[in-house]
């Protein structure tokens, strides 16, 4: 006979502890702020995903204000936030995104339906932000394509450049394979070169030109 | 006295049940979001195509190319020794047993850098080591290495040194036939003689 089994009492004040502490464990343990949302797969196809994408023709409409829902955040750091921003654009550098208060806000920035853009001084800054917020499940979060660099360009000219598409990456701007295989540039040229070697012969002067 | 056993028994299984409440563990490892942000604002995460340049003329063992774009454009012109890796089978066993190998440098290629900073993003959050970015991409290669622009004469020295390896690492990708070409690239040589006056022209 054990000896706990001459106070059933005991059992059960045991067992009661047991399942308190295991309960006060899981309660108090402490919830990360920020946790992916989107698992590996999720998180590739997220990036063929259109809508996550803001192209410069929509700012058009923020800066008019006609766009109430749209706000911009510059990723650059404070220094460069300084020297030139998009008007109305608030400043959290890269570094500083996730710290509480500013996930707090893109909370809710979300709970209100608000689109978040981010943009860096290109597209390739803004990137890696970008992607991490989808992946912690800020589905409202976009990135403008061409970024800072490619909104100067066109700022003063106001709407008839916009479509101008050099803002789009991933492309091939060269054809790559034609300078590989060497020949095809150069021969062109020297064909061109020597065609336009021109030689004017001199007029033969008639023998019995002048005279007297 | 049995009861007690039952009893017990029956809150084991309850908890055991519990379990299947609890969130599936990815079958990644992963790293913290905060990690991955940090990751990313390492200006050491790029490369310049001049470092890439060297590193396959000097034939470096560690060096690792990744060409993200698609097959067709693989198939045409890549990078040499490049691997071909599409962006959305990135998470393939076969192709994720390239990287992380101790001693090897990825660097992840496409037409610009967007789509080899994503993969290096999704790659980098499995916590995978040594990956990079070529920055610029094949746009610049072809801008800085297949043609290279020479500086203005203004331009610091280190510039016309960067050009003369530039001019050198051009040659290597695109074979001797282009020396040709800046040999060639003469002003058009237009051959004016002067006119004689004939002997007889005048009088006397």
């Amino acid at each position: 006979m054990h000896v706990h089994e001459l106070n059933p009492k005991k059992t059960l004040i045991v067992l009661v502890a047991f399942v308190l502490l295991l309960l006060i464990g899981f309660l108090t343990m402490k919830k990360p702020l920020i946790n992916y949302q989107l698992d590996m797969k999720q998180s590739i196809e997220m990036l063929y995903d259109s809508n996550a994408y803001f192209h410069p023709s929509k700012l058009v409409d923020v800066l008019n204000k006609t766009e109430q829902k749209v706000v911009l955040i510059d990723l650059r750091n404070n220094f460069e936030f300084g020297q030139g921003a998009i008007p109305g654009a608030e400043n959290i550098s890269t570094v500083d995104l996730t710290r509480e208060e500013n996930i707090e806000r893109l909370q809710e920035f979300q709970k209100q339906g608000v689109t978040v853009v981010f943009y860096g001084e290109d597209q390739l800054e803004a990137n890696g932000p970008w992607m991490l917020f989808n992946q912690l499940g800020f589905n409202n979060v976009k990135i403008l394509l061409g970024g800072y660099n490619f909104y100067r360009e066109w700022q003063d000219s106001a709407t008839d450049s916009l479509m101008d598409d050099s803002y789009i990456r991933g492309v091939p701007r060269y054809d790559f394979t034609e300078v590989a295989a060497g020949s095809i540039l150069s021969d062109e040229e020297q064909n061109t070169d020597k065609s336009s070697i021109n030689i004017t012969r001199r007029k033969k002067p008639a023998v019995a030109s002048g005279g007297c | 006295m049995n009861r007690n056993y039952i009893f017990l028994t029956l809150l084991m299984l309850v908890l055991a049940a519990g379990t299947w409440l609890l969130k599936k563990p990815s079958e990644f490892k992963q790293i913290k979001p905060n990690d991955l942000l940090w990751e990313m604002i390492q200006p050491t995460r790029y490369v310049t195509t001049d470092q890439v340049a060297k590193m396959i003329i000097q034939k470096d063992p560690s060096l690792e190319l990744i060409d993200v774009r698609s097959a067709n454009e693989y198939n045409e012109f890549t990078l040499p020794n490049a691997i071909h890796i599409a962006l959305d089978s990135i998470l393939n066993s076969a192709n994720t047993m390239y990287f992380g190998i101790k001693g090897m440098n990825v660097v992840f290629i496409s037409n610009d850098d967007i789509k080899s900073d994503q993969a290096w993003v999704i790659s980098k959050r499995l916590g995978y080591k040594s990956m990079y970015v070529m920055k610029g991409g094949l746009n610049r290669w072809y801008e800085t290495i297949l043609d290279p622009q020479q500086p203005p004469e203004t331009a610091p020295k280190t510039d016309f040194e960067m050009y003369a390896f530039r001019k050198g690492a051009q040659l290597y990708f695109t074979g001797a036939q282009v020396e040709t070409t800046s040999t060639q690239k003469k002003d058009k040589l237009t051959i004016q003689r002067k006119r004689k006056a004939s002997v007889a022209s005048g009088g006397c």
